[in-house]
């Protein structure tokens, strides 16, 4: 539902600066995938998003900055993280994970609870459940409904592939291009596997210690033998 | 056998006052990873600021509601003021700052009410319930009943109320719960003010049983750690479960064992620390934490 504009991003850990001058924008509703090998900062781009590490330079969401700003209060500006490792409230019920993620919102929840079991109905009959007990794709599933229960302006996935069965990946790539279509929410999405991500993303970015070093298309990324074999590690 | 199941009726009732303490102790345990060493103290603080309300004239029932709402805000600034800047710092240095609380609020007590020790109105009748043989004291059905309406109210807090599950989002994954917009700084300054009001509770109770001064709780603290330990330091369950059991036990191998006697029965809650850490480290209720190599 909404335009995402990084200009100059600069961001890291203490002294180690792991972002040096990112520029990306991503149009409404659009699905953006940030490729790239291990350590090349792309994580810490998502962390930046979303107020869980400091950031210099600008990210604005329909104009408005939001660096600078917590964590909490980005939440309560429609902006929906699923962190690596997936952030799930382990010893709380499936249901109550679900809860959580509205935690922000008023109105509408019983009928948006109803929406991620249309999405999910595997989570349905596991509501009562600890949400530690499910397995690795169910677990990945609910971070996204939970993410999804905030009603997101931006939605930003990080690794939603890592551990997880093949099969098990695409299904929930799909699903998240079904919703990226329903309702129109704009999608950051950081992926080891390329050619998933490729697969349901408009637009791509390959950044490279801290760089964006390639912008394109999906599907003119798709297309660069070169590209593929440096940044991709595989082949077309 | 009536002796006998009439100590047993005495201990709960003291161990429901140690139930209250530790429920405390748990409660900020949970949210923070703190073992706040001046629970107690706090729980004493209250207890007088009880007494003061009574000494100007204050009807009592009325005199604990405004002493639980100090304590309240009370706990909230402690902890936004004195925890907040030794958040994440090593666990060590978290202990000496609780310590160094608990010298402060003791001291604090003194200056403003003397050691003088002072006469608490006791809330209960005197007089007790016969039955069968057994005597049950007023006294001794109303901290049932006031421990039991404090665990009643924080089960309706955290198992159906929206602050009360973002309180258990907060201490299950805090990283999480930020991410999910809830104000994690807020939600601890909420724990604090919650233990120290339930710890209030146990100074009310505790002070018309012995005398109000300021020393008073530290024996209580010492059965009170027993119980947290003994019911797992996680469990709010636990806490309750071991109060009571530590209450008995304490009781009993006081009329029971010569060898004990009531002078030396202060050393079975310090038996029954090192028990558990030996035997059972995790607590009857607690999570045993396992990690893969």
């Amino acid at each position: 539902m909404s335009e995402l504009a990084v200009h100059d991003l600069h961001a890291g850990y203490g002294g180690a600066q792991v972002l040096h001058g990112v520029s990306l924008t991503v149009a409404e509703g659009e699905i953006c995938a940030i490729l790239g090998p291990n350590g090349a900062g792309k994580t810490t781009l998502l962390r930046a998003l979303s107020g869980m590490v400091k950031g210099r330079g600008s990210v604005k969401l329909d104009g408005a900055e939001l660096l600078g700003r917590p964590p909490d209060a980005l939440a309560r500006l429609g902006v929906a993280h699923v962190p690596e490792g997936r952030g799930t409230f382990m010893p709380l019920t499936v249901e109550e994970n679900l809860r959580l993620g509205a935690y922000v919102r008023r109105s509408g929840v019983e009928d948006d609870l109803e929406r991620i079991y249309t999405y999910f109905p595997a989570l349905k009959p596991r509501l009562k459940q600890a949400a530690g007990s499910l397995s690795g794709g169910e677990q990945q599933m609910l971070a996204l409904g939970r993410a999804l229960m905030l009603r997101p302006r931006l939605l930003l996935l990080d690794e939603p592939s890592l551990g997880l069965a093949p099969l098990i990946t695409r299904e929930l790539f799909h699903i998240v291009r079904t919703i990226n279509e329903q309702e129109r929410t704009t999608v950051v999405v950081v992926e080891q596997n390329a050619h998933l991500a490729l697969g349901v993303a408009q637009q791509a970015h390959v950044l490279e210690t801290g760089r964006i070093v390639l912008s394109g298309t999906a599907a003119d990324i798709r297309a660069d033998e070169q590209v593929a074999q440096s940044y991709l590690g595989y082949r077309v | 056998m009536a002796g006998f199941l009439q100590q047993v009726i005495v201990g709960l009732g003291t161990g429901a006052i140690y139930a209250s303490l530790a429920l405390a102790l748990v409660l900020i345990y949970r949210f923070t990873g703190i073992v706040n060493f001046a629970q107690g103290e706090l729980a004493m603080f209250s207890a007088y600021v009880a007494w003061q309300f009574t000494a100007v004239g204050v009807p009592f029932w009325l005199a604990l509601v405004l002493a639980l709402v100090v304590s309240f805000a009370g706990g909230m600034l402690i902890e936004r003021v004195i925890i907040r800047p030794v958040e994440g710092a090593p666990e060590l240095t978290v202990v000496i700052v609780t310590v160094g609380l608990f010298i402060f609020v003791n001291a604090a007590a003194g200056w403003i009410w003397t050691f003088l020790i002072k006469d608490f109105p006791n809330p209960f009748p005197g007089g007790a319930l016969e039955m069968g043989g057994l005597s049950v004291g007023f006294g001794t059905l109303g901290v049932f009943a006031v421990v039991g309406i404090v665990m009643g109210l924080l089960y309706l807090l955290f198992q159906h109320t929206k602050i009360g599950l973002g309180m258990r989002a907060v201490s299950t994954n805090p990283e999480s719960a930020r991410l999910v917009g809830i104000r994690v700084g807020w939600t601890l300054a909420l724990g604090w003010g919650l233990a120290a009001t339930v710890g209030a509770v146990s100074g009310v109770l505790v002070a018309p049983l012995l005398f109000l001064e300021p020393n008073m709780m530290g024996g209580v603290l010492i059965y009170a750690f027993a119980a947290a330990t003994l019911g797992g330091f996680d469990s709010p369950v636990g806490a309750v479960v071991g109060g009571l059991v530590v209450g008995v036990a304490e009781t009993l191998a006081g009329a029971y064992v010569t060898a004990i006697g009531p002078d030396l029965k202060v050393g079975v809650p310090l038996a029954i620390i090192l028990g558990v850490l030996l035997l059972r480290p995790q607590g009857l209720f607690g999570r045993a934490v396992v990690e893969r190599a």
